[in-house]
């Protein structure tokens, strides 16, 4: 069974660097510094979380403290009552 | 070199010959037409390249067109017609509420938005897509949302899905690349050059449309960041409704700015600290220059590269497998008529 990590960096690397071969992201990696999401990739992401977690994202939480990196995003999830290591 | 608020004041008479040398040279002796066709927004930036190519070309050589839509703002058609008549240039007018129709712009861009605001009636609300304001003092990204305001002067405001940005995005940009078809038309049919009017910032920042208003032959506000388009405009003579007008993309009906749609800081700032993210000057630099802290500087330059990373392609020709040869460059590539 995979970990809420491994989806979140499946969807990542899925949707944002489109499956190259070789392509790994660490934990920490900003997405906003290292160009790997744009706007619409912020909002791609929400959609995703949204749906795949049942949450829903209230626009105050837009910030990249929540969403900017794998770590950011788990450390969200778990205020939201989501644990990183299950489903 | 030290970074100091003035960084951007320039000798306005010597960019203004430096600038109709550029538009002479290539006008003339590199496309070998006969003038400029320019679109006439009402907007300073075309209002300063009118100025410049009738400086540069003489007024007979200017044609100024006029493209409103009916969402279009009354007073840009007003102000155009007021600047080209005191440059003395001909103009035409060519409504393309029509085309925008045929392709169903309007109809398809207002199922999305009644598909989130179902009391929409985009005969009596406004409507406009903004980012988050205040980017230098709070972290937050780059979200659009769809604002509609009701007559009553209520706003509802909704956080798009990507489908629905994209589907908003692509109807809005179609009235960008049919002004740039309408000015290929006339431009072609006189022999003459398309002028480009997107100014540094927006260059610098992809704020322009991808073969719309990108769409052109020769650029020469390119270098210019905006707040120096309103320095030249002065100098040139640009008349004052015009530059006393808060720049707009002016293709909403909700009258959104330029700073509420994209930008997110008023240009004077936003200008100062794009020119010292640009020029490589450190947080530091500017904090002791601008008064600001080192995070808000931060904040800007992040937002910087990112809007700067993620528009790349719009400045740069399609990638392609095209090898350059002695025989074939950029500038010969083309299919044109010889």
């Amino acid at each position: 069974m995979s970990s809420t990590r491994d989806i979140i960096t499946s969807f990542v690397l899925d949707t944002f660097q489109t499956g190259a071969p070789g392509h790994r992201i660490e934990e920490d990696t900003s997405f906003l510094e290292s160009g790997l999401i744009d706007s619409m990739g912020v909002l791609e992401l929400v959609d995703f979380l949204e749906g795949q977690f049942g949450i829903a994202v209230e626009d105050s939480e837009l910030v990249p403290e929540n969403l900017d990196s794998i770590r950011n995003i788990c450390n969200y999830l778990e205020s939201k009552g989501i644990s990183s290591t299950g489903p | 070199m030290i970074f100091d608020k003035e960084a951007l004041h320039i000798d306005p008479e010597g960019e203004t010959q430096r600038i109709c040398e550029f538009i002479t040279q290539q006008v003339l002796s590199e496309y070998k037409r006969k003038g400029v066709v320019i679109g006439l927004s009402g907007g300073v930036d075309s209002a300063l390249l009118a100025c410049l190519c009738v400086r540069a070309l003489g007024p007979e050589r200017v044609q100024g067109l006029l493209l409103p839509e009916k969402e279009s703002s009354p007073e840009s058609a007003v102000f155009a017609t007021e600047q080209a008549a005191a440059l003395g240039i001909r103009t035409e007018t060519v409504d393309i509420t029509p085309l925008l129709e045929a392709f169903g712009v309007y109809e398809e861009r207002n199922a999305i938005v009644r598909g989130l605001c179902e009391s929409y009636d985009p005969t009596t609300d406004e409507m406009k897509i903004t980012l988050p304001a205040d980017l230098l003092n709070r972290d937050s990204l780059n979200v659009f949302s769809l604002i509609v305001k009701k007559p009553s002067g209520r706003e509802f405001s909704y956080r798009l899905r990507p489908d629905q940005l994209n589907a908003i995005a692509s109807a809005q940009n179609v009235k960008q690349r049919t002004r740039m078809i309408q000015l290929y038309f006339l431009a072609e049919k006189l022999h003459c050059v398309v002028g480009g009017t997107t100014n540094g910032t927006e260059m610098d920042q992809g704020f322009f449309v991808k073969y719309g208003d990108g769409g052109a032959d020769i650029e020469p506000l390119a270098h210019l960041y905006k707040t120096q388009v309103f320095q030249l405009a002065e100098h040139v003579g640009v008349i004052e409704e015009i530059r006393t007008r808060t720049p707009t993309p002016d293709t909403w009906p909700g009258g959104v700015t330029d700073e509420e749609f994209y930008f997110r800081m008023p240009f004077k700032t936003l200008d100062l600290l794009l020119f010292a993210w640009n020029e490589g000057f450190s947080a530091d630099d500017v904090c002791r220059a601008l008064d600001l802290t080192a995070e808000q500087v931060n904040r800007a330059f992040r937002d910087f590269q990112s809007k700067q990373r993620t528009t790349w392609h719009m400045r740069a020709l399609p990638p392609s497998l095209l090898k350059e040869t002695s025989h074939r460059s950029a500038a010969t590539s083309s299919v044109d008529l010889v």
